[in-house]
């Protein structure tokens, strides 16, 4: 039960599907995630300010591209926060879109790692 | 194959672009709706387009929309990507003219299986494309000689004769016939008819330059229209187009054949608010003047007299005949 129970749940970070979608090319794989690297602090940083500010507008279509741009790099977990964000700031839920920044927040925050351990792992 | 990206997330760019280099498309990336839609309408743009939904200042919905609006376009095959996962904005985005739909994160062999389904379409449309204007071509060409047939060279000729009312512009109208066409016919068979035929409409064409137009309108009678000619060079230009007719025997399978025409001329300073009818007529007459005068010359037609009796239309008159 337990297994199957892992095997539900969304890893932080899909690689397999990811190298399925960069079809096992390294080179791509690293590129794009030094984009990921370069763009999503300052992302993130936009989309806190929204949120704080109350910009609801600005915070769907930040989360929203976000939310493409972290499933593409096989982030299911934060891709999914950064949609859940998105739908709450575009029904202007305000106080349960804040409870989403933290949850994607965190999610962000055990993302990285894996992606930077990764990263070592193939530099070797 | 030309294929367009449209997405402002820079990670999708260029995951999309490295995907489809390796299939070998030519490729052109930008970052909003506006650039997309610019790139797309571009002489010679890209006919397959990557579009996603969520975009500044033109989305993906708005560039469908937009492209599908110019009638003046190749067919564009588009392909909206997108998160959004509810069937109401599936419909939307068909509705809005895509022709096909992918969610993000996307799977790339599925990507590049939509985009060759999108490649057949657009082959398809290239044959249609083709087959259509082979038979524009057949229906305002003469099989034979490839010249404009009839039908064609008078609509050519009563748009002329518009503009000429409206511009002062001058032009001039030749009407030729083969001095003795049946003999050749006869002598030898319609096959070296034919290819005498052939080898005078390509005298003509030559001896024409690419503004003026040369039909055939009759089985060895041809219509030239001298466009913008100056009316002090016209009678000698008509004269050039005689001789490169009968200046050289015509090579045919039975020997060299030395073959002349008559013409008559009518100018434009002579058209005056004639009709079609009325100004075809009077260069007939000088055609045949030109044959009562022994053949193989030319003679300048008198300004036209109006015809008696019912006007026929030219489309009639093309009708008739």
């Amino acid at each position: 039960m337990k297994l199957l129970h892992e095997n539900l749940a969304p890893p932080v970070w899909n690689l397999g599907e990811l190298l399925a979608r960069v079809d096992n090319d390294q080179e791509l794989l690293r590129e794009l995630i030094s984009i990921f690297k370069e763009e999503f602090p300052q992302s993130l940083r936009s989309l806190q300010t929204a949120v704080a500010t109350a910009d609801w507008k600005k915070v769907a279509s930040l989360s929203h591209t976000l939310k493409g741009m972290l499933s593409n790099l096989g982030g299911t977990r934060v891709a999914a926060a950064a949609s859940s964000l998105e739908a709450l700031a575009s029904a202007g839920e305000q106080s349960s879109a804040k409870d989403a920044l933290e949850l994607l927040e965190r999610e962000a925050a055990s993302l990285v790692p894996e992606i930077n351990a990764y990263m070592t792992e193939v530099r070797g | 194959m030309k294929i367009l990206i449209a997405d402002d997330d820079p990670l999708s760019r260029r995951l999309l672009e490295r995907t489809l280099q390796r299939p070998g498309y030519e490729i052109t990336v930008v970052e909003n709706g506006k650039e997309a839609l610019d790139n797309i309408c571009r002489s010679e743009g890209p006919r397959l387009a990557l579009l996603d939904w969520v975009m500044p200042e033109l989305d993906g919905p708005a560039v469908c929309r937009a492209v599908r609006k110019r009638s003046d376009l190749n067919y564009v095959y588009m392909v909206l990507l997108t998160s959004k996962q509810s069937k109401e904005e599936t419909v939307l985005g068909l509705e809005s003219g895509a022709d096909d739909y992918l969610t993000k994160p996307f799977n790339s062999e599925e990507l590049r299986a939509r985009l060759r389904v999108g490649e057949r379409i657009l082959l398809l449309e290239d044959r249609l494309v083709e087959a259509r204007e082979n038979m524009r071509f057949r229906a305002t060409h003469d099989t034979l000689t490839s010249l404009l047939n009839r039908g064609a060279v008078l609509d050519l000729l009563a748009r002329e004769l518009h503009r000429s009312y409206r511009e002062d512009k001058s032009a001039a109208i030749l009407l030729g016939d083969v001095d003795h066409f049946k003999r050749v016919n006869d002598e030898f068979g319609h096959v070296i008819g034919d290819q005498v035929l052939i080898e005078i409409a390509n005298r003509l064409i030559g001896a024409v330059r690419s503004y003026d137009f040369v039909g055939r309108y009759g089985g060895e009678e041809f219509l030239v229209v001298l466009n913008s000619c100056d009316p002090t060079y016209a009678p000698g230009r008509a004269e050039e187009i005689r001789r490169s007719v009968s200046q050289k025997p015509i090579l045919t399978a039975k020997g060299p054949l030395t073959v002349t025409m008559s013409f008559g001329i009518l100018q434009s300073a002579e058209w005056g608010q004639k009709s079609l009818e009325e100004l075809l007529h009077a260069t007939d007459d000088a055609l045949y003047e030109a044959k009562a005068a022994g053949r193989d010359c030319l003679r300048i037609a008198k300004p036209p007299a109006p015809i008696d009796l019912p006007t026929v239309s030219p489309k009639s008159m093309r009708q008739r005949r």
